[in-house]
């Protein structure tokens, strides 16, 4: 399990985005990387990425019910979101991840 | 039902909602293909995680076998897999391979390079060549990429082969063909030798020097040069010795007896470079032929110079005495020696004029008499053809056709105005015979004494057994019969 902290944090505590990838599957990569490159550009500072090798750790899919890999799962603020897929539909991860009056 | 009953019931609702969205997001993810894992649970192992391709380990077992830098990217330009080969290449820590890192490596060019060539991908390969850092450090990359499939994706194939081996031997090729030609262009004889003293390396003119093909042999077997000028020090191919050890020399006369006519040069040496070490010697040959040539013409020229001075002054000394014993007052020996100075300078400056070659009787008459006559044309008249004589005869001639004018001036035709000179040339066997002969002048009487003048006529031109000269009063006019000798007379 990795922790990567976003550069350039501005104000407020970055939020958790947990990535389930299933080792170094083509999606699995392509997704961390299409994943860090929307932060990167659209989000800069609000989240921190926690990639969860279930390869590794398959238990771990219990606590958020993954069923298929690579999912990206936002805890907080509520409610919970799933996207699915290599997240290579850039405009639909952010329509996921910005909620209004953030 | 109870506002608890209908919280609970919408809230069931909702967790429905979202779970029947989550499970349509799922079969959408599987059906685009973006999704290549599956979690499955049992009972005895709990999860256990299946890829929906199975491909993937033996792909990457053979992109690790290979010995060319290989990558795996998707559509989108994302790095899936890199091989340690291409770690290696690029030099950056297996760990620390990722796309960003890869396309910084491969600098802004390469970087653009392989972007282009992944979203122009197609199952024809395409390549492009980048080149990595620069000077002599650089790496040259061939990238080249092909359209693949892993599964439920699609993807890109890309190889990087390291070509800086290959590169750098073209270059080194070319540098040696522009070396050759620059070689071969050189105007001077050049010389590559080894370190043994083998010729490797020559051009024409140093084959020229040689007098054969000097490939192969030693310089020494080659060109066996004479240096004279080293005291015996130095012999045949000693220098090369030298210059090997890193002492270059400069400018060393020695002849070249194999060339045609043993030319002379100036031997140049240093040692051929390349890297740090020496690996031979670069000797160039200068052709002094000319200038030595030059320098002969020189030396004679100034021997000839040296000559003629010592002879000039001789004769100024002789001029002087023979004057200052048959005249009288100082006055007399002024006027009568600067004439006889002005006269020998008067012929020198004619000869000066042709580079002391030759020069013609007339032109000697008419200098020596322009002093003392207005209208040559009517007073001097020639018969026979003119003859070209040379210095030595000149200076004779010139002084004695001085001593005929003063006195004709004084006593003779060109004391009154109808009076006139003829002057007539006739070949003889060993001598040219000149005649002075003075017409309608005043009656000649025999001089009382035998002055200079008369003894410069009969002396001068003696210097040759067929040269002289002859006086003689005639009552109707001087006669002076002159021999210039035929060796000092230009053959037409």
């Amino acid at each position: 399990m990795t922790m990567e902290d976003m550069e350039d944090q501005p104000t407020g505590t970055p939020k958790k985005l947990t990535l389930y990838v299933a080792g170094q599957t083509p999606k699995s990569l392509a997704a961390l990387q299409n994943l860090e490159r929307i932060c990167a550009e659209s989000l800069p500072g609000k989240y921190v990425i926690e990639v969860v090798d279930l390869r590794k750790s398959p238990q771990l899919a219990r606590e958020h019910g993954i069923v298929a890999i690579p999912t990206l799962v936002r805890e907080l603020p509520v409610p919970i979101r799933k996207i699915i897929g290599d997240l290579s539909n850039a405009e639909k991860v952010l329509v996921s991840l910005q909620v209004e009056g953030e | 039902m109870t506002s608890t009953t209908v919280s609970k019931a919408e809230s069931l609702n909702a967790d429905l909602r979202r779970r029947l969205e989550e499970a349509e997001e799922v079969i959408r993810a599987i059906r685009e293909g973006e999704i290549d894992a599956l979690v499955v649970r049992n009972e005895a192992n709990g999860e256990e995680v299946f890829t929906l391709e199975g491909g993937v380990e033996s792909y990457r077992s053979f992109m690790e076998a290979m010995n060319l830098g290989a990558a795996a990217f998707d559509r989108f330009g994302n790095l899936l897999y890199a091989n340690r080969a291409l770690t290696d290449l690029v030099d950056v820590a297996r760990d620390a391979l990722d796309g960003p890192v890869l396309f910084t490596a491969l600098g802004a060019n390469g970087a653009k390079a392989l972007r282009d060539l992944i979203s122009a991908a197609h199952p024809a390969t395409s390549a492009v060549e980048v080149t990595l850092g620069s000077g002599d450090g650089a790496k040259h990359l061939l990238i080249a990429a092909g359209e693949m499939t892993l599964g439920t994706n699609s993807g890109v194939a890309v190889t990087f082969t390291d070509v800086t081996a290959r590169i750098n031997a073209e270059k080194r090729a070319q540098a040696e063909r522009t070396a050759l030609a620059i070689l071969a262009s050189a105007v001077e004889a050049v010389v590559v030798c080894d370190l043994n003293g083998v010729v490797t390396h020559a051009n024409a003119s140093a084959s020229s020097l040689a007098g054969a093909d000097p490939i192969g042999s030693t310089f020494d077997e080659a060109f066996a040069l004479d240096f004279r000028g080293a005291t015996g020090l130095m012999q045949g191919g000693d220098f090369l010795d030298v210059v090997a050890s890193g002492q270059p020399i400069q400018g060393i006369e020695a002849i070249a007896p194999r060339s045609r006519g043993a030319k002379d040069v100036l031997v140049s040496a240093s040692a051929l470079m390349v890297g740090e070490g020496s690996i031979g010697t670069v000797v160039t040959l200068v052709d002094l032929s000319r200038r030595k040539a030059a320098e002969k013409q020189q030396l004679l020229l100034m021997g000839e110079l040296d000559h003629r001075v010592k002879n000039t002054l001789a004769l100024v000394v002789s001029i002087s005495n023979r004057t200052a014993s048959t005249e009288e007052t100082i006055d007399g020996f002024r006027k009568a020696f600067s004439g006889r100075i002005h006269a020998l300078a008067a012929t020198h400056n004619v000869l000066a004029d042709r580079s002391w070659a030759s020069i013609f009787l007339r032109d000697i008459l008419s200098t020596e008499l322009a002093p003392y006559v207005n209208e040559l044309g009517s007073r001097l008249e020639m018969i026979g053809d003119d003859i070209e004589i040379l210095p030595r005869a000149a200076i004779a001639f010139g002084l004695v056709v001085h001593e005929l004018a003063t006195n004709a001036v004084k006593y003779g035709a060109l004391a009154i105005e109808t009076g006139k000179i003829a002057v007539s040339v006739a070949a003889r066997d060993t001598y040219f015979e000149v005649s002075w002969k003075e017409i309608g002048g005043p009656k000649v009487s025999m001089p009382t004494r035998r002055g200079f003048g008369n003894t410069v006529i009969t002396r001068s031109l003696q210097y040759s057994a067929n040269g002289g000269a002859s006086l003689d009063f005639e009552t109707d006019g001087v006669r002076c019969t002159i021999r210039i000798p035929v060796e000092d007379v230009v053959q037409a």
